[in-house]
Parts: C-alpha cells; structure tokens; sequence
C-alpha cells in the first residue's frame, strides 16, 4: 500500500495549522520564559491538533455520530534554588479553538508557563523545607535524584493513511455500523444486545524544548469495536473485542493484510464475534478440574497475559515504586539490589520484548519526552533483561532511556508505556502443539483480567474454552479463565507456536488521573500448565 | 477556569443563535470548565525519588451542544468545541452538529423538566475549595511526606540499612462549573463543585509492611487537616501490620471493611443497577426488578446534596435537578441510575417485562437524576455523553452491630480491609468477581482481631450474591470509602459474611 503525507498544514487547516506556527514560534518563546524567570533552567512543550470522526450502532439502528476537533498542549518547566532544592511543575491545557489564533494561543502558552513554574517553584521551597526540618540521612534518597539530560532529537514524521479521516464521508462510518449490527441482531433471538463503533482519528503532535529538540509525528488511527450480549438455554455470555490499525479507513472499510496485525473488515469482524457470541452462550459454563492442567493459550488470549504479566511490570515506573499507592509493584524487580535482571523467571523458550517501531497499534518513532522508541528485549530465552524507562529512572537504572515515555495527550504528563509488546515467536506449529496434548484446555480470547498487586498471580478469563482429548479439540465451554502464579506460569511453558499475531489494545489505564493509552500486545501460541476458573 | 457569569453569557449567547435557526426543533447547549490539580507523593528511601512528583494542573474548558431537527423528530446531532466559548464558536459547533446529524428511532427529544430553577443565592452555590491555590495544595502534600518521615523516625528507633520505606499516594484537588440552557429551559442553569481527594499509601518492604490512609473532603480546612495527618497514619497502620500472617487457602468467614464494599459496589453492583444496564442485558440483576436482590437489613442510596458525602451536585448535566435515587430498598430493588435516552429506551423497549422481570410494577418511572458527562480526571466535562453515574453511594444497615460485635460474630476468620483489581470476571450479568486482598487485613481468632494478615497473600473468587444475600451481621455506622479512579464517593458499612473462598497467591522471589 501507499503511504501519503498529510497535506501541509495551513491556517485552513483549522487547529493543525498551529502545529506548523509552533515548529517555529514556540522554541524562542520557552527559551525567552526561561531567561526571564530566575530559577527555572528548563522548559518543554508538547502540542497537539487532532480530528476525530466516530459512529455507533445499537441493535442495528444509529445510535450516534461525532466530529471533534481539539488542540491542546502540555508544558513542564524545571525549577532551582540556589540551595541546591529543585523542583518540576506541569500545566496541561486543552486550548481548543484558541489555536486558530496565534496571538491567543502564545498568551496560552505564556500562561501555562506561568503556572507551571509556580508549582515547580511551590514545589522546590517545601522540598528545601522538608531538608531543613529533617537529617540528611532520612532524605538522602532525593538527593540522588540527579538532573536528567534532556533530548535534544529534531525529526518529522507523517502519518501513514490513505483516507485522511477529515475528509471522510460522515454517513460512511455510520452505515459500515448500522449494517454490521443490523446482521448481527438478525443472528437470533438468543442476540439480546449488540453495539458495533468506529472511529477514524488524525493527530499531530510536536515536542520542543529549551535544549534544542523540535520533533513532529503525525498518526493516523482507525479503530473498530463490537459488544455482543447473548442468552441461550440459561446460558449467558458478553464478548467484545476491538481491530485497530495506524492506518486510514481503509483498515476497516475492507479486509486488511498484514504481516503481525491483519484484519477483517470491521463488518466481518463484528458479524464473526456475534456468531461466536451466540455459540458461546448456549455451551455449557466450565466446571474447573480441581488440579492444574495443561493449557494451550491462543494468540488473542496471551495478548492479556503479555500486557499484565509482562508489559505493566516492565515498566520502570512501577518496577521504582512510583505506582504502589495505584497499580501497584513489579514482580521484576523487589529493589535495586534483589531483583530478576540477569535471573531465570520462565522457561528457556519464553521470549518477550516490547517494539514501538513495528506496525502496530501502538507504533511510533520518539515518545513524549523526544527519546527515539526501540525495542526493548525484557525476557531472553527465560531470562529477565530489562525494562521500559523515561529519561530520569533510565538514570536511576543505570542504563540508556529507551523512549517509552508517552501522555495519552498533549495536556498529561508523560507516563511510562507499553508500545507493541509481545511474546515472541517459537517454531512449533500450533496444530502440533494441541495434537500432542492427551488431555488438557484450548483458551481462546482474552476477556477480563485479574492481577495481584505486584503481577506475579493472575486470573484472567477467556472467551472460549475448549476442552482437548487426545490431541484433538473437543467440547465447548463458557465462563473459563486461566488462574496462575506468574512464574509458575511461565516455567512451565514447553511449547511456543510459530504464528505471532499482535491484538490493538484500545484502553489500557494507568496513572492518576487516569490516562487511557492505545497499545498492541500478542504473541504466537504457547502451551504450559496452570488451574482453570469456572463460572 | 471561567467564572460562572462568563459561562452564562455564553450560554445566553449561543441559545439565542440557536434559537433563530429554522431548520431545529430544539436545541441545548452545555459549557463545562473543570480543573484537576495533582501532587503525586513519591519518596523512597532506597531508590532516588523526588518526594512530590507531577505537580501538575488539567485544564479543560469547552461546550457541547445537542440538535433536534425540525424535518423528523428522530433526527438528532451533536458537536463538542474545546477552549472558546463564544458566538464564532458556537456557529462552528451548529455546523459540526448538523453534519453529524442520524435518524435515532429511540431518540425521546432533549430532556425536560421544570421550565425554570429555583433561583439560589451566588454564596450557596459557592464551592469553598474553588478559590485554592497551588501553595496549599504543595504544602499540604509535602506535609503528608515530612509526616510519614517523621512517623517512621519516631516507630523505628532502631534504623535499618534498607528499609524498603515507600510512601506513595497523591492529593489531588477536583473543581468544576457547568452551565447549560436550551429550547426546553426558560433559565440558564449553573453548579459549581470543588472537592480533594487524597490516597497515601506507606510500605516498608523489609518487614512486609503496608499501610493507608485516605481522605476526601470540600474546605481548605480539611484539606489542611488531611495533610497534618494522613503520612502519620499510613506509617502508623503499616507498622501495626508488619510480618502479616499467611494463613493456608480455603473456606473462611471474613469482615468485609468499608474499602472493599466500596469496591464491590462500584466494579460490581453500580454498573448493574442503571437504566442502560438492563437495557442492555447485561445487568446482574436482570430481570429481578421489584424482587429481594439483597439482605433485608441493607439498603443503598444515591444522593448528590448528601451532607457527609464531597461529590455535591445540585443539576445533573442534563439540566435537571439531581436528586437522591433509592436503588435499594430493604434489600429490594426499586430503582435505577438514568439519564433521559436511557429511561425512556428500557421503558419502551419491547421487551421491557422479560427485561426487568414480573414483580416491576406496571407503572414505573427512572427519573433521569443521575445524567452526568464524565471526564477522566473525576471533573464534569463538556465533550462527553450524559452517562448515569453515582455521586454520594449511601449503604445503611438497619439491625446494624458495632463493629466490635460484628468481629465477634466472625469468631475465626480473617478480616479484609483492603482490596484490589476488582473485576467482573465472568461478565457483569453473571455477578461472578475476582480479586485481590492488597493490604490493612488481619486474622480474626477467638472474636478478636490476633495477628496482621500478609498482603498479597489471598485472592478471593466470589459472586456478589455471596456477599450481600446473607450477611451474618451489618455494621451500625456506615465509613468513608474511596475507589481509585472513580467519580463517586462511597460511604458504606462493614459486613460480616458466612463463608468466602480464599485461594493462595505464591510467592515472587527467584529459587
């Protein structure tokens, strides 16, 4: 396929135009503030334009239809006293329509500036109080907290798309819905409730700093969403699931081919999840063995336990403690000294990674603190290796930032995040890994999951179970999950498929407040021991 | 944020554009400016931290508006415009909503009510924390670190190389204002709402320790006061909860405390008591409405002006007055969460009576008192859909026992004070959950709380009916609970409950 360049912003380009103004206009403008304003050594700003088109479907008639257009921006300003206190503050603005103006829009930012540094400063004299109030000793663990070099990267990047989603058709999204569940409800009695969505999504974003990094990306996203409800013979069963791809429409309007995330049309897609739906609802709810069994899990189901159990834990943030009031711990790493690098946490055939330069949903080139994103190698023939890091805790690490600081938008600040994370692929043909299995569980679809605080246990339900008899697939069941501990998990696994597939993630949830970021997770077939849940 | 007057002309303004067009039979327009401020509290003793993290402010100012063609009456659209509230933007957002415009066959109109509010004075709609400034909430959250330090000084006289001392949380501070007016109002409707919330959780890693503290409140005062002692506290119960038990998996009777009643409740039940929900099908009380869904002695309420709770809300962001919404009454159902599309979808759904079960009463109403547009960050905002949401949840007990009396009850068991990752595992319909016991527990021996439980020990698999169908005792007094991420606050008793399944957690260290 072709790739084409969004057209070259312009004032009629409505808030994108402002996009093009910043790339010139906004590095004198943080440098003069941080000239102007004793104390502060550092600035940055993000900016973002976007142009969201969606529609939705309920039981196969319209339920919605929504054009936006938005701007906003993301500052952070580093604040010092002479003492040595320092501190950060940050100002997230959603300015809207104010980015048609250029003189309202640098006023905005000028004003974000303001309140930004007012935190860091408000921040950096309770830190010198604190200093004062209590012995070295007690604080020498903020005293490490070194300066971090900023980036100093300058790129452009487009957008790979080859329907520019403003200038799509309102009503298309809406009948591609409206079909799609119209067939879905027509499906059956048994099909009590069914949404089908899509959404078509351009964004630009800039990231410039004081210390000469000027980095523009553009994205295009399109992404498709089903819910089924289904009630058969007492039986019930809710499913959805999600396609998604940084492409145009295209992706969704037609079957899409593609080496790690193909996909049906979103038509297709959704017609199949009611079919399964519906066939699920009428299977028999699992009735647990009350012993651990050998599980195959498919590529949909391990996409789960790649986000949980792999991905949140690679994250440095939450590996450092700076999540234990939220997400919680990582089982990675107890602390800098007793931890997994370097140690077997899974079997020699386990191999993880995390790679936002792969075509995926959550690709990209430099996250949101200007670091170029490459892949990250976290487990290594069963061997844990290393962590997703922002600037400052690759400095607390020891190691290189590895660019997986990313804001869900321009007015969050900067989290650790997932890109494309996934288990790598074996050699096994999935067919031979269920064939050689004389009894045990087929797992197909990830659904819900369950997590213990560190992620070294998990329960994590699945669409479908199938029961496996003498290497051949058997009997249908509902309401089945995958109960483990980690490690355990992961120890056992003695069979990892050849067929990788990565699955969009359109919602994972961290920070405070929450920040709902896009994603991809997968991985091939793998096979391991674990105790199933019923319902 | 914008004041309130400038909202108000605003609304004014565009209400009157609206108005001149021919082509609508209605029209509503609602502006938000809401405000998150966040201190994140990140000390470490063994790993470089900075004390407080992300400093930070949200802003989002903007307005939406919803359409009502003249030509069908089905015909509705809508547009959301952020950060300019005026008459070019306005125009703008009319044009984007007639774009956007489908043919809803369930589309009931916009909402309507009385043509006009009550009128009340600019004082009493006056949230007292919306005048707060960066430094209180800087010197509050540093406060609650030098607090936990010196807490921790004070307990550990003996200093350890490596504690492991995490102090972890945040303070955070909530504002927003709305306004909205439209073809079915003669007045321009405003609320205001300001309140904090504050989450500090203390760990000291070499002696399995975890601790927390949280508070939620509407004046600087409390603020202060949250800031002065929440670090202490969490140090305090962490260091009573060192070495926690790990008593072996199986069949127990547990208390079950404010926190994970609240979190039930909130990942489990409140989902399924909305208007949308049963519409859906997907509602764990389907079709059991008017029926006994829980024990007698519990009823449970929401109600948006209640006096201990901090979410205050006079108008739903429909424009209506928000209201107290019994869901349940004596253990039955009797009502549901609703905005205006949802309530009337469910009561004219064709399948109503499968839907909603045979003891609903023939005649039924949703009032739609609980129609809010959410944003991420706890605040109103103006580009999302009416959505049903909870502001104060109100669980009472009548019957109820002090919570001495309902440990008591318990004999042997374990007591839970504090959840995790709590989720609807098999789907909402099916009331099946998961979850984990994260910390503040104990082991209950001989009517007593004896010993410290582990954290991270048990994982609990359960259904909802387990724990709210037979619960040996209530407790009288109903506590504070929060939920992180959630819009709502929760005010609810601990239960006593007969018999839940723990399973064991395995340990995370390497051989």
């Amino acid at each position: 396929m072709s790739a084409t360049r969004p057209r070259r912003s312009r004032a009629s380009d409505g808030v994108f135009g402002a996009v093009e103004f910043l790339r010139e206009a906004a590095e004198p403008m943080l440098r003069r503030f941080v000239r102007s304003h004793r104390g502060a050594t550092y600035a940055e700003m993000r900016f973002e334009a976007s142009f969201t088109r969606t529609a939705s479907a309920v039981d196969g008639e319209a339920r919605d239809a929504f054009e936006s257009g938005n701007a906003a921006l993301g500052v952070r300003v580093r604040y010092a006293m002479a003492d040595g206190a320092a501190g950060e503050g940050f100002t997230g603005v959603e300015v809207g329509r104010i980015a048609l103006n250029r003189t309202k829009l640098s006023a905005a930012i000028d004003s974000a500036l303001a309140g930004a540094f007012e935190r860091a400063r408000c921040n950096a004299r309770e830190m010198a109080a604190l200093a004062r109030s209590v012995p070295a000793a007690v604080i020498k663990s903020m005293a490490l907290f070194g300066e971090v070099a900023p980036s100093t990267e300058r790129a452009e990047i487009s957008a790979t798309c080859r329907r520019d989603p403003r200038t799509l058709n309102p009503s298309e999204l809406g009948r591609v819905c409206r079909e799609a569940s119209a067939e879905i409800a027509a499906l059956g009695s048994e099909i009590t409730y069914n949404a089908v969505a899509a959404l078509s999504e351009l964004r630009h974003e800039i990231f410039i700093n004081t210390a000469g990094a000027n980095i523009s990306q553009a994205f295009a996203f399109s992404q498709g969403d089903c819910y089924v409800v289904a009630a058969a013979d007492g039986g019930y069963q809710e499913s959805y699931d999600t396609i998604g791809q940084q492409r145009g429409f295209e992706c969704l309007a037609d079957d899409w081919r593609d080496e790690l995330t193909p996909n049906p049309s979103l038509h297709r897609f959704a017609v199949e999840l009611g079919r399964e739906t519906r066939e699920v609802a009428a299977a028999p709810a699992l009735k647990p063995p009350d012993r651990e069994v050998v599980v195959v899990t498919d590529p949909h189901f391990n996409a789960l336990i790649a986000h949980e159990i792999i991905g949140h834990p690679c994250e440095a943030d939450r590996a450092l403690k700076m999540e234990a009031a939220y997400a919680g711990r990582s089982w990675f790493l107890g602390s800098l000294e007793h931890n997994e690098i370097g140690r077997p946490v899974g079997s020699p055939l386990l191999w993880t990674c995390s790679d936002p330069t792969l075509n995926g949903y959550g690709h990209y080139l430099f996250d949101h603190e200007g670091t170029p994103g490459r892949r990250v190698t976290h487990i290594e023939g069963g061997v844990f290796r290393g962590f997703l890091n922002s600037r400052a805790t690759a400095a607390i690490l020891g190691v290189e930032p590895n660019g997986s600081a990313r804001a869900s938008e321009a007015w969050h600040a900067p989290l650790i995040r997932m890109s494309n994370t996934f288990f790598m692929p074996g050699e096994s043909d999935p067919r031979k890994i269920i064939s050689e299995v004389e009894h045990g569980y087929y797992v197909c679809g990830h659904l819900v999951p369950s997590i213990a605080e560190s992620r070294e246990n998990f329960r994590i339900s699945a669409r479908r179970v199938f029961e496996i008899e003498h290497g051949r697939i058997g009997r249908l069941f509902r309401s089945g999950s995958v109960i483990a501990d980690s490690k355990s998990f992961f120890r056992q696994i003695d069979a990892v498929g050849n067929d990788l597939r990565l699955v969009a993630i359109p919602n994972c949830g961290k920070g405070q407040p929450m920040q709902v970021k896009r994603m991809s997770n997968g991985g091939p077939t793998l096979r391991s021991r674990a105790r199933l849940g019923g319902g | 944020m914008r004041t309130t007057a400038e909202m108000r002309g605003f609304i004014r303004e565009a209400c009157a554009m609206l108005a001149r067009q021919r082509d609508l039979a209605g029209f509503e327009v609602y502006a938000s400016s809401s405000e998150h401020r966040v201190a994140r509290i990140n000390y470490t003793s063994d790993i470089p931290a900075r004390g407080v993290e992300e400093f930070k402010s949200l802003d989002a100012d903007g307005f939406a508006i919803r359409i009502a063609m003249a030509r069908d009456p089905r015909e509705t659209g809508n547009s959301a415009i952020a950060g300019d509230l005026t008459i070019d933007a306005a125009r703008d957002a009319l044009e984007r909503a007639r774009r956007s415009v489908i043919v809803d066959p369930h589309f009931p109109g916009l909402p309507r009510g009385p043509k006009r509010l009550r009128t009340i004075s600019a004082s009493a709609e006056k949230a007292p924390l919306m005048g707060a400034k960066d430094e209180l909430l800087a010197a509050a959250a540093w406060r609650i670190v030098g607090g936990a330090l010196a807490a921790y000084r004070a307990k550990m006289k003996l200093a350890m190389p490596q504690p492991g001392l995490v102090i972890g949380g945040d303070l955070s501070l909530i504002r927003d204002r709305i306004a909205i007016g439209g073809s079915n109002f003669d007045d321009i409707r405003t609320d205001e709402s300001a309140r904090f919330a504050s989450s500090v959780t203390a760990l000291v890693e070499a002696i399995e320790a975890k601790g927390t503290a949280t508070a939620m409140g509407v004046s600087a005062e409390e603020l202060t006061g949250a800031g002065a002692r929440l670090g202490r506290e969490a140090i305090i119960r962490a260091l009573a909860l060192r070495h926690g038990e790990r008593p072996r998996p199986g069949t127990y009777r547990v208390v079950m405390g404010p926190q994970p009643i609240a979190e039930i409740l909130n990942y489990m039940v409140v989902p399924s008591l909305t208007a949308g929900a049963f519409q859906a099908a997907n509602s764990a009380y389907q079709g059991r409405f008017g029926e006994l869904v829980m024990d007698e002695r519990i009823s449970l309420a929401d109600d948006p002006g209640a006096r201990a709770g901090s979410v205050r809300r006079r108008i739903t962001c429909e424009g209506l007055p928000a209201e107290r919404t019994e869901m349940v009454r004596n253990g039955r159902l009797c009502g549901l969460l609703a905005n205006t599309y949802d309530a009337h979808r469910l009561l004219t759904d064709e399948h109503r009576a499968e839907k909603l079960g045979g003891s609903a009463p023939a005649e039924l109403a949703f009032p739609p008192h609980n129609a809010y547009r959410m944003g991420e960050s706890s605040a109103r905002r103006f580009d999302g859909h009416p959505g049903a949401t909870a502001t104060n949840l109100l669980m009472t007990a009548r019957a109820g026992v002090s919570e001495a009396e309902l440990i008591r009850a318990v004999g042997d068991g374990i007591y839970i004070g504090r959840v995790w990752y709590t989720y609807p595992i098999n789907g909402q319909r099916a009331g099946d959950f998961t979850c984990t016991v994260s910390g503040d527990s104990y082991v209950i021996r001989g009517g007593r709380l004896a010993a410290p439980l582990a954290p991270n020990h048990f994982r609990i698999n359960a259904n909802i009916s387990e724990i709210f169908s037979k619960p040996i005792a209530i407790a009288r007094r109903a506590r504070h609970a929060m939920v992180w991420g959630s819009p709502e606050a929760y005010i609810v008793p601990p239960l006593a409950i007969e018999k839940l399944i723990l399973s064991a957690i395995g340990a995370a260290e390497s051989d």
